[in-house]
């Protein structure tokens, strides 16, 4: 069984335009980037899985379950959503206290809770700010708080929302280990992302949204080697890929690693 | 994002006349039903005002606004009828409670006075842009400060109202319950306060930096990036109500 099928999903805030027009997707343990421009629909796609809004028409099934009959309070023990601005989460003094909240909430056993609370703060490297206030972190620690309060509540199916916002190298290496570790553990990651390089190195499958419709579905390698498609849809390929295509290079490279290789095995095979 | 303003955009001539004349329109015709102390007098400014309202295609925004006011007019008529001593002719009894009908005649022109106040505000604030009112009256002398402080209401509320919601959504999201009896709506209120008011703060405090970084408390004189909002019949709009105003003096000391 998928982990989330999605059926002929239409949206629309009253008295306002249609945002999702008709759209049928299923979703299993791959992570999974959503791109497109501002305004396609990504972020209300996001709110619709975690059941924060529900469908004009057409569903959406969560391990089987229709987000129209459960609650999200119910619906936050199968899955997370780490929001873009941590600011709209964090209450409580204390770091451990905050990422604890969600575990609590959804009736996590004391010492289970305490040992994902725990495990979670080791996972985005804030092990040692354990008492500190949140309010006294830098942003970019605070998105990693939010993150780790998703974490901890152990959901089979983690959204993002620009988890890459206000990061460092060191931030974004730690979130892609992140999304590799939990869909190797095969957790759903989704994700909405606005930063190319990221998603081509990070993602297994990326989805492209453009005026409330998927026009692109398939896995990341594949989308990016449409690279007039992918303009299309007012996006800009990963500046690895671009550089692949502007030296000539018929393959579609992802990573600075995959290119770096394939060229010096082109410069062997031209010297022999 | 929600707006608080009632201001209905529409083109009229009601929404072309400018704030001051509005202002004279509003204490003129608040104050010659006062004055006259006719019943009949403030039901004809009632309607005068209800015909403006047709013109400006804003009568639906004023059945909510009238509405609202019912249960406070409905009070007015209980309390004078019924339980101010000293009336003493009945009018009609509902069990043991009288309505006397000088109370009802009181009654009557304490509600004309009401909706009459009601009617000339509303169509005010339904035909002038928030900004308008406040850039009029900056004009005219208002600090740059408290103009920015009313500006900044329209702007701030909705703000906040929307940031209550994702700040409810986040919290929702980590399983929060918010839906319930009242126990559980109040434990769910908490941790909503905490992020709204530390945004508002944060808010604040960078708004005020970026208004210094664009030379708020600058001394210069300002300019206006509106241009001044002119009614081509302001003056002769504005000598017809102040002559009925010096009109209904005279006939009231006759």
């Amino acid at each position: 069984m998928n982990l989330i099928d999605v059926q002929n999903l239409h949206f629309s805030y009253p008295e306002g335009i249609e945002l999702l027009k008709g759209i049928d997707l299923a979703f299993d343990h791959r992570s999974t980037a959503i791109i497109g421009q501002n305004g396609a629909g990504k972020t209300t796609f996001v709110k619709l899985l975690k059941g924060l809004l529900k469908p004009v028409s057409g569903d959406i099934l969560i391990n089987g379950v229709n987000t129209k009959e459960i609650s999200v309070a119910k619906l936050a023990a199968h899955i997370g959503l780490v929001f873009q601005n941590p600011g709209d989460q964090i209450f409580k003094s204390s770091v451990y206290d905050e990422v604890i909240f969600g575990p609590h909430n959804i009736g996590i056993p004391e010492d289970e809770a305490d040992e994902s609370t725990k495990k979670a703060l080791i996972e985005v490297g804030l092990e040692n700010k354990v008492n500190d206030n949140p309010y006294d972190l830098s942003f970019s620690e605070r998105k990693l708080i939010s993150i780790a309060s998703i974490l901890a509540m152990n959901t089979q199916i983690v959204l993002l929302d620009e988890p890459t916002i206000a990061q460092d190298d060191y931030g974004k290496q730690l979130i892609q280990g992140l999304v590799r570790k939990l869909e190797g553990e095969g957790r759903l990651v989704i994700s909405i992302l606005h930063d190319m390089d990221f998603v081509a190195e990070t993602f297994t499958r990326t989805l492209v949204f453009q005026n409330g419709k998927v026009t692109m579905d398939n896995d990341t390698k594949s989308v990016f080697s449409q690279t007039e498609a992918v303009r299309r849809a007012y996006l800009e390929p990963p500046h690895v890929t671009q550089l692949g295509n502007r030296l000539g290079y018929t393959e579609t490279y992802l990573t600075a690693e995959q290119f770096v290789k394939d060229s010096l095995r082109k410069r062997e095979e031209f010297k022999q | 994002m929600q707006n608080i303003s009632l201001y209905v955009n529409k083109k009229s001539f009601v929404h072309d006349v400018d704030f001051l004349t509005k202002l004279i329109y509003i204490f003129v015709f608040i104050a010659i039903p006062i004055i006259s102390g006719s019943v009949i007098i403030g039901l004809l400014a009632i309607l005068i005002s209800l015909i403006l309202h047709t013109c400006a295609g804003v009568l639906k925004k004023l059945i909510p606004i009238v509405a609202l006011s019912l249960f406070v007019l409905l009070s007015v008529i209980i309390v004078q009828a019924a339980f101010i001593p000293g009336y003493h002719i009945v009018f009609f009894s509902l069990g043991p409670v009288h309505f006397y009908q000088e109370g009802l005649i009181h009654a009557s022109l304490i509600i004309v006075r009401f909706l009459d106040i009601l009617l000339v505000s509303s169509l005010t604030v339904l035909t002038t842009r928030p900004s308008d009112i406040v850039e009029t009256l900056q004009r005219k002398g208002l600090s740059h400060r408290m103009g920015y402080v009313i500006n900044s209401i329209f702007q701030i509320i909705p703000q906040m109202v929307s940031s209550m919601k994702t700040i409810s959504d986040a919290q929702r999201s980590r399983g929060m319950e918010t839906e319930g009896n009242l126990f559980v709506r109040v434990k769910a209120f908490l941790p909503l306060i905490g992020p709204v008011v530390i945004s508002s703060l944060v808010g604040t405090r960078e708004r005020a930096m970026a208004l210094e970084a664009r030379a708020f408390s600058a001394d210069a004189k300002r300019t206006y990036f509106h241009e001044e909002m002119k009614y081509r019949y302001k003056t002769p709009v504005r000598i017809i109500l102040l002559l009925l105003l010096v009109v209904s003096i005279i006939w009231r000391v006759l």
